[in-house]
């Protein structure tokens, strides 16, 4: 299964980054790593470019709040992505706040998995169990 | 007229300059006073120097924190440029300049050293007549090392290499090599007229698990750029690692091999030094913690023998120091390097061996290389892989080589990607881990070593 990912904006946060990567790998897909400081142009047409099942978006700075707010309007503009898993995680805001407002909010921008916070294997996880039953995997 | 004058004189006319002229720099360079040059501190002082960071958008607070650093008897002064200035961005520099002065404000991260320009901030290190040591992370530093030299700052930190693959993702590597170029050719210049310019590497990187062989060959790689185009004074640098044992070894090796590969190359007049970073990853929050942390350090600089120690602040998890804090390590550390005495002399011929051939291998692999230059055959042999840093976020970085702590906290390499690490020392480095866990473990495990201080 192919996933795109990478950090999105101006984050230069990159250590999460090859983690990502590396973790991706060794639960045996194969990984489009766009690396950190990555507009969300990048990242669409990335999936288009490899027709990848999912894009896995992370953000450590807490920007992704207001590219977030961007992605339904620039996922209308491609056809065709409507079946791939958009996963975000990371830290989602500046500052702190509630968990469960968070990830209603990112669900409302268009992401199928919300790890605000998470452990990274939880997320995999996550994101295992979703691919499943969606078949996938 | 030169070719490297013709670029000068482009570099220079710059709208954010103030009429630079070429005649009174050269003047004022020939009889600055030596306690300017670092140079000359590292040839006549027998004891480490000590350098803290900073740098604050006004004149007026940077002249307070040099006062601060004064009388906490510091070695070194520091003057860290601000990030618009170190991305050539002269207008925003400007612009929050003025914010900062006009509303009390820090809208900078550090010193806009060009948009101050060479005359009024002259006048500032020519009063506390002490060496300066320009920080930035530019890696197109033309305008702004011509501005520091006018200004009387006698040491250059960076390189290449060392400020854009921390740094950057997407800045031109090959570029940088020429700005850095310049960079060279100007400092050694100068180094005519006076005291020799010093020109510092970055050692520490990315501070976050880079093992002592590429550090190594990157701060000798950088050390040969600089001192081809005939700079007189270099230090190399390197960071606490997390072993007190890996930093002996690592200082032990690169003293070694900094004179082997200056002698080489017909540079052994040169005046090669080692500096020693405080550790460079995350801090602890707990500010009695991290003082611990902070003389933990300093003892091991003086056990690796460096010329000269960058300082921390307890307040270095939370953010700016202020000039109080930053001032208290200062004079903490001397105290601390006063009543350090009586060192025992550590020697691990075993580790040494095995970092110097994995240093070698490397070196060898890197001139090896069929370009025709130096920077061509550094700039092939990152792009394909022979050197690469763990953690670097530019897109030219391999990103291939894994390493790991061992049991004594030593950076070990697990996988070594395209880096020609021989086969007995690869095995060696592996045989001090844990192999046996899965990938899920080993990532817990990278996380854990990169906040080992926390």
């Amino acid at each position: 299964m192919k996933v795109v990912t990478g950090v999105v904006g101006n984050d230069i946060h990159v250590v999460a980054n090859r983690l990502i990567d590396l973790s991706l790998r060794a639960r045996g897909y194969e990984v489009f790593n766009l690396g950190v400081n990555t507009h969300l142009e990048e990242f669409f047409d990335a999936v288009v470019e490899t027709g990848a099942e999912v894009l896995m978006i992370s953000s450590l700075n807490g920007e992704a709040e207001g590219w977030g707010r961007e992605v339904p309007l620039l996922k209308s503009r491609y056809s065709n992505l409507d079946d791939v898993i958009m996963m975000i995680g990371g830290n989602l805001v500046v500052g702190s706040g509630n968990t469960e407002d968070i990830v209603a909010r990112y669900k409302k921008y268009g992401f199928d998995l919300v790890c605000h916070q998470m452990d990274l294997n939880t997320g995999l996880d996550m994101l295992q169990s979703l691919s499943e039953e969606r078949g996938i995997a | 007229m030169s070719l490297l004058q013709e670029e000068r004189e482009i570099i220079l006319s710059n709208e954010y300059v103030d009429a630079f002229d070429f005649a009174e720099v050269a003047e004022f360079v020939s009889g600055a006073s030596k306690n300017l040059f670092i140079s000359h501190h590292f040839r006549e002082r027998d004891k480490m120097l000590v350098q803290p960071r900073g740098g604050f958008p006004t004149y007026e607070q940077q002249y307070a924190l040099y006062e601060f650093f004064v009388d906490a008897n510091v070695d070194v002064l520091p003057l860290t440029v601000d990030s618009n200035t170190r991305l050539n961005d002269y207008a925003t520099a400007k612009k929050m300049l003025r914010l900062s002065e006009e509303n009390d404000m820090d809208m900078l991260n550090g010193y806009p050293l060009v948009t101050h320009g060479y005359r009024t901030t002259r006048k500032m290190i020519t009063h506390f007549n002490k060496p300066v040591s320009l920080r930035h992370g530019t890696p197109d530093a033309r305008l702004l090392i011509e501005t520091a030299i006018a200004s009387g700052i006698f040491e250059i930190e960076g390189g290449p290499i060392t400020y854009l693959l921390p740094y950057s993702k997407n800045f031109p590597l090959d570029k940088a090599f020429l700005y850095w170029k310049y960079v060279e050719r100007v400092c050694a210049n100068y180094s005519q007229l006076n005291e020799p310019i010093n020109r510092e590497s970055f050692g520490p990187l990315t501070a976050t698990l880079v093992p002592p062989a590429i550090t190594i060959v990157i701060q000798l790689l950088e050390m040969l750029l600089s001192l081809e185009e005939g700079v007189k004074s270099f230090s190399v640098s390197f960071s606490q690692q997390g072993s007190m044992n890996q930093d002996i070894v690592t200082g032990a090796v690169i003293k070694k091999l900094a004179n082997h590969y200056a002698q080489q190359i017909g540079c052994d007049d040169a005046m090669i030094n080692l500096v020693y970073h405080q550790w460079m990853g995350a801090f602890p929050a707990n500010e009695d913690f991290a003082e611990q942390l902070i003389n933990l350090a300093t003892v091991i600089a003086s056990m690796v023998g460096a010329d000269k120690i960058i300082t921390k602040t307890r307040q270095e998890a939370t953010g700016i120091p202020t000039k109080e804090a930053n001032a208290k390590t200062v004079a903490d550390t001397q105290y601390s390097l006063r009543i350090l005495n009586g060192l025992p002399t550590v020697v691990d011929e075993e580790e040494e061996e095995i970092l110097t051939l994995e240093v070698r291998a490397i070196m060898e692999a890197v001139f090896n290389d069929p370009a025709d230059t130096l920077w061509r055959k550094v700039f092939n042999s990152i792009k394909n892989g022979i050197i690469d840093v763990p953690f670097s976020p530019h897109i030219i970085n391999q990103n291939e080589m894994i390493t790991i702590r061992d049991a004594r906290k030593n950076i070990r390499i697990i996988e070594r990607g395209n880096v020609p690490i021989p086969e007995r020392c690869y095995e060696y480095e592996r045989s001090q881990c844990d192999l046996s866990k899965d990938t899920t473990s080993i990532v817990n495990d990278i996380i854990h070593d990169i906040g080992i201080m926390q």
